[in-house]
């Protein structure tokens, strides 16, 4: 039967710190599900993560793990296993002794232990590697060497901190997918800590987001993207058009024009900044039907282009796919699904991270057109 | 289903000490000096043993003779008959001792330092390094006194201020050891169910070993080679190896008798330095002919 993992009211300082690493945070992962905890470093995801498996002792709030409360149990006895971003391999053991590690401290006989240890380097698909010195291997087999480690002392729950950060960007792919397998074999609960938005998409169904030691938002990888719920959200989420305008009926207007919100808006009338993913805009020819706008710049972003946009004063940024050809000038028309649309309180109400400005920018003719709006 | 994860086998591997580690191998005229010098560095240690070894065994040796005229046991019977069994054995349990002391002491210390807020850390550094500074001749003189006072056995008293003496090296090496070791890998085994027993066991100390082994020695040579504390606050109860030598010494006519315990006396070290040497190797992680070729498919 595996456990849930429940965070409750958790707070962690540590000495010498102003701001508390954690800040009353609430968590609760479904069991058999992987949740990413994503955030910049600094976050205090890895601090959640350290309190969660008991190498780190909170000051206030509860860690609950199928509904008990994990505070009196000590690490060992928690059922958790966890991989970091180095393998921390044992280096007096060769590889196998290594993943029967936990089988031995448990008591299983020696021959058993390797036994059971050699089906899991072949989960791994390093069949063969077993006698090697952990110093014979490459990053990503001490990391998929970690893992199998891991798995062998059939945790209950998976914690994995930033574990393919230090991986190149192929290898990632391949341990992500090694991920989704061993999760359909072993199917442990799984909290992943990472930094990087696109592997929380990859490997998680949800996502919790972490800023300053706060849990910003937890949520479906979907609903993270399109309904952000504050506007640091959004911003940490990636998230680049920020409207400032009015919520009223149903509809968002703005410089944008009168847009219609999604059925399950929440924002109540008023005003309102409206988030438009910057993947969501579809850019067409002049001719078309959509919003008016001009091309300001031109961006390379690998397979894809990333356009300045002057929309009635507001600047925006689409990211569109290469074969268009589109110059500074231009004027082209904005496409932009209803469902992708979402509006938050405005930046004043808004929780933001002090590095960024408050105000969405927008030119002076875009104040403009917006204080006629709100008269 | 089917994953198909880079094998890397295509990676080479070659360890520093493994031939063809382009790291160590010097050309030209760098292979020529290095070659030169470890030859020197043999003969600076070893040239001295060579009259130890022709004094132990000349029974008869006057100038200018190049060689010993008379070759016999002489040496030894002398050596034996002024005792050096007992003075081996007080030597070796000596030394054994202030091992046996000295070793856990420095590694509380060195995991205090390392791991723990320690009050007044640099004064404390200072004081475990004090001794190194102090000669054994003002340490020794004056708490000769205060251990007759507290009449404390003069046996007790010898191992008590060489373990002091010995405190310096085993806490320095440990501290190192500390410094190197990875806290993490410790937690991780935590997670993986070891108790914080079975950590220390099947962790911390394979891990440390090497560092144990080396503090160990270091503390053993202290006890093993001292001779101010020994006849000082020894009071000349006890007679060790140096005692031995040093009495020999003084004398005439004992040059063969000095030379062949001189030379004795090189063995007990010189085969713990072998044990250690074996020891610093860490068991498995290091790998061998077999571990590398046996698995390759």
């Amino acid at each position: 039967m595996i456990p849930g993992v429940s965070v409750e009211g958790l707070s962690k300082s540590f000495p010498g710190t102003r701001t508390p690493v954690l800040d009353n945070v609430n968590l609760t992962v479904e069991a058999g599900t992987c949740t990413a905890l994503l955030g910049p470093s600094g976050a205090g995801k890895s601090t959640l993560l350290r309190a969660i498996s008991g190498l780190e002792t909170p000051d206030v709030g509860r860690v609950l793990v199928g509904g008990q409360d994990m505070a009196e149990v000590l690490p060992e006895r928690r059922g958790m296993a966890m991989v970091q971003q180095r393998p921390l391999l044992f280096p007096h053991l060769n590889v196998l002794d290594n993943i029967a590690f936990a089988g031995t401290v448990r008591g299983v006989p020696k021959k058993a232990a390797r036994a059971d240890a050699a089906a899991f380097l072949e989960l791994v698909q390093l069949e063969g590697f077993g006698r090697r010195p952990v110093t014979a291997l490459s990053g990503g087999q001490a990391q998929r060497v970690a893992i199998a480690r891991a798995l062998a002392a059939r945790p209950a729950v998976l914690l994995l901190d930033e574990p393919f950060s230090a991986l190149d960007p192929e290898l990632r792919a391949a341990m992500h997918e090694l991920l989704a397998q061993l999760r359909r074999s072993v199917n442990p609960t799984v909290l992943l800590v990472t930094h990087d938005r696109s592997e929380a998409a990859a490997v998680a169904e949800k996502i919790a987001l972490f800023s300053g030691g706060r849990m910003l938002q937890h949520d479906s990888v979907e609903r993270m993207y399109s309904r952000p719920a504050t506007l640091e959200t959004s911003r940490l989420m990636g998230g680049a058009n920020e409207i400032p305008g009015i919520v009223r009926d149903g509809y968002h207007h703005s410089v944008l024009g009168v847009l219609q919100l999604p059925g399950d808006t929440r924002q109540p009338p008023g005003p309102g900044v409206l988030l438009v993913r910057q993947e969501s805009i579809e850019v067409g020819a002049r001719n078309g039907i959509g919003i008016l706008a001009t091309v300001t710049g031109l961006r390379t972003l690998g397979p894809r282009r990333q356009i300045s946009l002057d929309v009635a004063g507001a600047l925006m940024l689409a990211e569109v796919p290469w074969g268009r050809a589109l110059a500074p000038g231009d004027a082209v028309a904005l496409s932009i699904p209803t469902s992708v649309l979402a509006v938050v309180a405005a930046p004043e109400t808004a929780r933001t991270f002090p590095d960024v400005g408050e105000e969405p920018q927008i030119t002076g003719q875009g104040r403009n057109a917006l204080a006629s709006i709100e008269n | 289903m089917a994953l198909t994860l880079p094998p890397e086998f295509s990676t080479p591997l070659s360890w520093p000490d493994q031939p063809g580690n382009g790291l160590r191998t010097s050309q030209g005229i760098t292979r020529v000096l290095r070659i030169m010098l470890a030859l020197a560095l043999a003969l600076w240690f070893l040239l001295p043993l060579v009259p130890l070894v022709l004094w132990a065994f000349a029974d008869r040796w006057s100038f200018p003779a190049v060689l010993p005229q008379a070759w016999g046991w002489e040496g030894a019977r002398a050596a034996l008959a002024q005792g050096a069994i007992p003075a081996f054995g007080h030597s070796l349990l000596l030394g054994l001792l202030v091992s046996a002391i000295a070793t856990p002491l420095g590694v509380l210390a060195a995991r205090a330092l390392a791991y723990h807020r320690v009050l007044f850390a640099p004064a404390v550094n200072v004081m475990l390094f004090a001794p190194l500074a102090l000669p054994a001749f003002v340490a020794a003189l004056g708490l000769n006194v205060l251990l007759l006072r507290l009449h404390v056995p003069p046996f007790a008293g010898v191992v008590l201020l060489l373990t002091v003496y010995a405190l310096p090296y085993t806490s320095y090496v440990m501290r190192v050891a500390y410094g190197a070791h990875d806290l993490a890998v410790e937690e991780e085994a935590r997670l993986l169910g070891a108790s914080p027993w079975q950590v220390m066991w099947r962790v911390q100390l394979p891990l440390l070993a090497p560092a144990l082994a080396r503090a160990a020695f270091l503390a053993f040579l202290v006890g093993w080679s001292d001779y101010v504390i020994t006849v000082l606050v020894g009071g000349g109860t006890i007679v060790t190896v140096p005692l031995l030598v040093a009495g020999a010494a003084a004398g005439t006519g004992n040059d063969a008798t000095v030379a062949l315990l001189s030379a004795a006396a090189l063995l007990p070290p010189l085969v713990l330095l072998l044990g250690v040497g074996l020891l610093g190797r860490r068991p498995s992680g290091k790998p061998t002919a077999k571990s590398m070729n046996g698995n390759l498919p």
